[in-house]
């Protein structure tokens, strides 16, 4: 699948792009697929497992899709957290006297 | 009432100490610095602030809340708890966002995101208001605990609002979030086994899952195996109009922060996390379980209500799944499940007492009393705020009766008119702190409008839910928007450094534009 991208540069993880919407369709669809199929499933009622597994199934493509780009966006910004962090300090003026 | 065998109180001893000890047992960490005792230093891996998202929404008074819903509507109630559902998005956007920012608390945020005058302001409204509220939430759910011990044991209310939030405040003070994200781990895991064992003990009650599903047939009310049963388009007790709300509000809101009540606590959870994508996964798996936790429950209600089908009173059929724990358990696994019940009240009473201390103490004391105050002096500050806020938990609790009514709709002003406001002040650039605020304002007068004074008058008549939250969010807007054209967008220079920093959705062209002429992008 060429049109969802598994490698990422910092500067282009940071930007929302196209997998940032796949994960927020397909999100809540696993949410909604959790809690009709968990309970069909527990009272032994058929769709409750095709729902069940298609959920699993979502749940793995969803991961498939971001988790490459949350690695990314992760690790760009722990290089900065440190100096984040500093300025933060300085906005609650915060200065360490012991 | 409940008799305990040897056994059980033995169980229940060694489950109550081992959560006690565990939380305890992290002092040495908790006092290093403001981080720790409020962050755990932001290190965490993604499972741990996961299990405490679950346990922190598993209180003593959710189980009645659920079973609630589900005795009322059947598998349809199920959309009821599914406010949740704002993680759904919220761990792919506004999490990441948060998290980025490194604030402690979304007021502290609201100080990055907005400038001067109007953001003071903000910043010590928000902060009030969070103490006030996580006050408020330790004497419901306290209560609620009360409750729960009358029915079993016959004590008097006080004993269970008190007792037990004494006891989880020992390690709350002692290690700060340290102690409270431990414990919530081993109470998570301790809450989930007793959901289970209880659920498929009633459903066995109810002679199994296919026997309910034929009884509910032969009852003629198949119905409630429906997830999707709706009372008609607009009319009834639960219509569609109702539910595709209910959707809106859960699942837009995760793209904004505060557009739910559990927002305030998820944000310490997310800025604990180690790093952005723990932020995200702690979140969204959290959640997660608390799905599939409440689907959990719904079959064991649908069991109850094989087994007792003719209960009117709410306050009766609520207690269902307790009651399904309490009369079905034999003696031994009876200790365990009310040890079960004790970590679930102590994990949302620990996370409340953590979550009212950092706002008193990094956005009231350290931001506006004492800005040079020592890590020490902050930590104890912290232990403070946490035992003032036990204490007026248990003030609330005792009022609880005489205020709910008011308070509940206090919890709902929140949600309705400000609902687009805290969606908006993440994603538009040109809302500023002014607009929000007078958000805030004129939903506090307009819900008592709309919902007690036009309908006491016979002006309009009472609105379902579903309209007053639209009427809400409309006539508020009606205000906060000209109020934002009116005053003077932020300063460029703190929104280019948010941006820089956080990276936000939406639409934040010029600010963007700025940043990237000043090569910071």
């Amino acid at each position: 699948m060429r049109w969802i991208r598994r490698k990422w540069k910092a500067a282009d993880a940071r930007e929302w792009t196209r997998e940032d919407a796949m994960a927020i369709v397909l999100s809540p669809l696993a949410y909604i697929g959790l809690a009709v199929g968990v309970a069909l499933s527990m009272l032994l009622i058929p769709s409750g497992y095709w729902i069940l597994g298609i959920t699993i199934l979502v749940i793995l493509l969803m991961h498939w899709i971001i988790d490459p780009k949350l690695k990314a966006v992760s690790e760009d910004f722990e290089k900065k957290q440190k100096q984040f962090l500093e300025n933060l300090e300085k906005i609650e003026r915060w200065e360490e006297s012991e | 009432m409940t008799v305990f065998a040897p056994l059980d109180w033995i169980w229940m001893g060694a489950l109550l100490l081992l959560m006690v000890g565990c939380g305890v047992l992290f002092y040495r960490l908790g006092k290093r610095s403001e981080a720790d005792f409020f962050l755990a230093g932001r290190g965490l891996p993604w499972w741990l602030p996961a299990a405490s998202v679950y346990a922190t929404h598993t209180a003593t008074d959710t189980p009645m809340w659920v079973t609630g819903v589900i005795y009322r509507y059947g598998f349809s109630g199920i959309w009821y708890t599914f406010f949740s559902a704002w993680c759904a998005i919220s761990a792919f956007v506004s999490t990441r966002i948060f998290r980025r920012s490194l604030a402690y608390t979304q007021a502290e945020w609201q100080s990055l995101r907005f400038s001067g005058l109007g953001s003071e302001l903000l910043r010590g409204w928000m902060s009030g208001w969070q103490v006030f509220m996580n006050m408020f939430i330790m004497g419901w759910v306290g209560m609620a605990m009360g409750k729960l011990c009358n029915y079993a044991f016959g004590w008097p209310l006080w004993i269970g609002l008190i007792l037990f939030s004494s006891v989880c405040a020992i390690y709350v003070l002692a290690a700060g979030y340290w102690g409270v994200v431990m414990a919530d781990f081993q109470q998570g895991i301790i809450a989930f086994a007793a959901i289970i064992v209880v659920s498929v003990w009633g459903v066995a009650a109810a002679g199994g899952p296919g026997a309910i599903v034929d009884k509910l047939s032969a009852m003629g009310e198949s119905w409630r195996l429906n997830p999707f049963h709706f009372t008609g388009w607009f009319t009834g007790d639960f219509p569609v109009v109702w539910f595709l709300t209910m959707m809106f509000i859960a699942l837009l809101g995760g793209f904004g922060m505060g557009t739910s009540i559990d927002w305030y606590s998820e944000a310490q959870r997310i800025q604990s996390a180690r790093t952005v994508r723990d932020a995200s996964y702690s979140i969204w798996w959290g959640t997660a379980i608390v799905i599939v936790r409440n689907s959990i429950w719904a079959v064991a209600v649908l069991g109850f209500f094989v087994l007792f089908p003719n209960i009117t009173e709410a306050a009766e059929y609520e207690l269902g799944w307790f009651r399904l724990g309490f009369e079905t358990l034999p003696a031994g696994l009876l200790g365990f499940f009310f040890a079960a019940i004790l970590a679930i009240h102590l994990s949302t009473i620990s996370t409340h007492l953590n979550l009212g201390a950092v706002y008193a103490t990094r956005d009231l004391y350290h931001h506006y009393i004492n800005p040079d105050a020592s890590q020490k002096k902050l930590i104890w500050v912290g232990r403070i705020s946490t035992l003032i806020l036990l204490i007026g938990s248990f003030i609330f609790g005792l009022m609880m009766k005489e205020i709910t009514k008011w308070l509940i709709f206090a919890l709902w002003i929140m949600a309705a008119g400000v609902w687009l406001p805290n969606i908006l002040q993440v994603i538009w650039w040109r809302f500023n702190a002014w607009g929000y605020l007078s958000a805030w304002i004129a939903n506090l007068g307009l819900s008592w409008v709309v919902v007690w004074i036009l309908p006491a008058f016979g002006v309009i008549p009472e609105l379902p839910d579903y309209l007053q939250f639209w009427a809400l969010m409309l006539l508020t807007s009606l205000i906060y928007f000209p109020v934002t054209f009116l005053t003077r967008p932020e300063r460029m220079d703190r929104l280019v450094k948010y941006y820089a920093m956080c990276r936000p959705i939406g639409f934040w062209g010029p600010v963007r534009k700025e940043a990237r002429r000043l090569n910071l992008l």
